[in-house]
């Protein structure tokens, strides 16, 4: 294995000299037993109430890291935490730098580098004072059935070496009361592992990966469990490079198609990708007489009640952890590295 | 006993965002009160006596017996359903290992596992109504799976852990049952159970009823449940339901009382069953169940989990000569050996280190691992 940060010593300093930012890795001190879940944001202040609530309910503590919010993300985030009941667990800090778009941009900034995506995630991770740790998007929304069952892992998978696989399904926000729920594509991704040097973040060609050792287990929450919101009106593929930079190779299928559905349902052509062509998106609409915001009707009642297997397995392509599966059995005595996507 | 979870009030924040998702639709009058912890706790008394209340107990039973003559209020679907996924992970319904929570908790998130649960669950609304109780010693380890197919039926959860003296718990089962385990053992796996099932059930809506006191009053206990969790059928009891359960409670079953003089195990681990027990009673008191009882748990659990992974370390060698047994008796059986005595075949499909905790396979060295396989013939 090349390199890799955390690997050896108590600390890391990027190439900037910028030693605020330096990095003290967390199983240099006394770790607690109990997950953590980091939250790297920017501008995503009007989800923070479906967001935060059910991971501060699920995890003994939720770092957020800030990285140059312009809509007050950090301040709702701390009154959606005071309102829980559980602002104690909730930690907020910030990430000043301006930090590499995903694709070519990335490349050619080294993970030393303050810049880096590599260096971005080791910092935040650091602030993790548990022994395990769960990677959260700013637009992740857990159903109830989800928060129930993170909740039960986040105290049984402290102390097991073991990798957690979250699947997500993207709803298109359209407005307070119409979505579109994709349930074309089963994506389950790994966000959670063990807080030590065998899992440390690494770099590869368009983000960065976690990486762990050969032969964890792993437990896989399922579908239907979590949303990322991607909102009609506004630009979700800025911390890309540009759209070519998804257009290069097989690793950034799912954002090519994310990024042409986004493009279609922005501009009204839903049908095309709807269940009755055959694409799997369901135009979802609240109900007349429910004052329920579409992404709490989606959660609650919606999703609840919805058919299993919610993916048509027909449409159906390989899991990460499938693809990880593969690999190994490919190469079983190579070293194995979680799969691409994991931080787009 | 701890307060019901209260909901945040909405308000609006800075910029106009809203702080509070909208509450959902009307509440359902679905429930489902989970009956827990070790057994021979009270868990059927418990369990019988919501029955008598009006609480629905799904059909068929366990039936009664001499080590429970008053029945066990235990769906018989819900003991097979948990036999079957126990033989799946490889843990015992008293297994005190902390690592088998992490196994147990797995299939919490098989999908078609919660299908199945939600289905039946949905079975027994529409045969029993709308209050059901489930009761099974090994209900803890697959309380993530019950919650979210109950959450699927529409109905909330309530958990009743009943709390009885170790000593007590472990005297019985001397009693009555085979006397398969080690007293040590016995204990150990209390401790494991008890700790963890009250880790499961926090931050859920919950109470913690000491056996004790449901034999001197079942009133008490009974009546402030009805109100917490909002039971139809504890609120509505009519003096016959609660004649029927005054009929139904025998103090006289409590024949075991035994102090640590009667269950001797090493000093290290009773101070651990103490203070597990110490800290468990006191939830049982009106305001309880707090932070600071929790942080306290937290520890006793974390100094249980370090007691068991060093009595593992310890007894290595034991393992690994019960591996080296065990992969004999194989070598035997496949070689035509027939039946000497040895453990018995593993089930098709599974092979005999499958049987063998992870955790514990990985204390075997690389090069014996080596050897086993190459004496059973095996690639890999």
């Amino acid at each position: 294995m090349t390199a890799v940060l955390g690997a050896v010593g108590d600390s890391a300093a990027n190439r900037e000299g910028e030693t605020d930012y330096d990095i003290v890795w967390p199983w240099s001190r006394p770790q607690v037993p109990g997950t953590g879940i980091v939250l790297r944001v920017k501008d995503e202040a009007r989800s923070m109430p479906w967001v935060l609530p059910p991971l501060l309910r699920a995890g003994q503590q939720v770092v957020l890291v800030d990285n140059g919010s312009t809509d007050g993300t950090a301040q709702v985030a701390r009154d959606v935490a005071e309102r829980s009941g559980h602002a104690d667990r909730l930690t907020i800090t910030e990430y000043p730098f301006r930090v590499s778009r995903c694709g070519p941009e990335h490349l050619g900034t080294p993970a030393d580098s303050v810049h880096s995506l590599v260096w971005f995630y080791s910092w935040s991770f650091a602030h993790v004072s548990t022994t395990y740790s769960v990677k959260w998007d700013g637009d992740m929304v857990l159903t109830q059935e989800g928060e129930e069952l993170l909740r039960e892992l986040a105290w049984r998978l402290p102390g097991r070496e073991a990798v957690l696989y979250v699947p997500r399904h993207s709803l298109y926000v359209e407005s307070d009361r119409v979505a579109y729920l994709d349930l074309g594509l089963f994506n389950a991704e790994p966000f959670g592992y063990p807080m030590s040097p065998s899992y440390p973040h690494v770099k590869a060609f368009e983000w960065e990966l976690r990486i762990h050792p050969e032969g964890v287990d792993h437990v896989k929450l399922p579908e239907g469990t979590c949303l990322e919101l991607k909102y009609l009106d506004s630009d979700e593929f800025a911390h890309w490079t540009d759209a070519d930079a998804f257009a290069t190779s097989a690793r950034t299928q799912r954002k090519r198609r994310e990024y042409q559905l986004f493009t279609d349902l922005a501009e009204g052509r839903w049908e095309a990708h709807g269940v009755a062509a055959g694409g799997g998106i369901h135009r979802i609409e609240v109900p007349t007489g429910s004052d329920a915001h579409v992404v709490d009707h989606v959660t609650e009642v919606w999703l609840p009640r919805a058919e299993r297997p919610l993916v048509d397995p027909a449409l159906r392509r390989l899991t990460a952890q499938d693809r990880a599966k593969q690999r190994r059995g490919a190469t079983a005595s190579a070293a194995s590295v979680s799969s691409p996507g994991a931080g787009a | 006993m701890s307060s019901p979870d209260v909901a945040p009030e909405p308000e609006t924040g800075p910029e106009g965002v809203s702080l509070q998702a909208p509450e959902p639709t009307g509440p359902s009058a679905r429930r489902v009160l989970f009956v827990v912890g070790s057994g021979r706790s009270g868990t059927s008394t418990m369990s019988g006596t919501l029955q008598t209340l009006g609480m629905h107990v799904p059909q068929p039973e366990v039936a009664a017996d001499d080590t429970n003559p008053k029945g066990f209020g235990e769906p018989q679907w819900v003991v097979d359903f948990h036999d079957e996924l126990l033989r799946r992970v490889n843990v015992q319904v008293s297994d005190a290992r902390p690592s088998a929570w992490f196994e147990t908790g797995k299939l919490s998130t098989a999908e078609q596992l919660r299908t199945r649960l939600h289905t039946w669950l949905e079975e027994q609304f529409e045969a029993g109504g709308d209050e059901l109780v489930i009761k099974d010693p090994r209900l803890a380890w697959f309380l993530g799976l019950w919650r979210s197919a109950a959450l699927r039926a529409g109905a909330s959860c309530s958990h009743v852990t009943m709390l009885r003296p170790v000593t007590e718990v472990v005297g019985s089962k001397q009693k009555y049952y085979a006397k398969r385990f080690g007293e040590v053992n016995r204990v150990a796996a209390w401790v494991n159970m008890m700790l963890h099932t009250e880790r499961s059930t926090r931050g859920n809506q919950r109470a913690f009823v000491r056996y004790d006191d449901m034999l001197t009053d079942w009133t008490v206990p009974v009546h402030d449940m009805g109100e917490r969790f909002d039971l139809h059928a504890v609120r509505s009891a009519t003096a016959r339901d609660i004649r029927k359960v005054h009929q139904f409670i025998d103090p006289s079953l409590r024949r075991v009382r035994l102090t640590w003089d009667d269950v001797p195990v090493p000093a290290h681990l009773r101070t651990i069953a103490d203070d597990a027990w110490q800290a468990l009673d006191a939830l049982a008191d009106p305001g309880g169940d707090t932070p600071e009882r929790h942080v306290e748990l937290d520890q006793i659990r974390q100094a249980y989990t370090e007691a068991y992974e060093e009595a593992e370390a310890m007894s290595q060698s034991t393992a690994i000569a019960a591996q080296r047994a065990g992969a004999a008796a194989e070598r035997s059986r496949l070689e035509g050996g027939g039946d000497r005595g040895g453990p018995a075949p593993a089930p098709e499909g599974v092979r005999l280190s499958d049987r063998v905790p992870h955790n514990v396979r990985a204390l075997v060295p690389p090069s014996a691992r080596r050897r086993l396989r190459q004496a059973l013939g095996r690639p890999r």
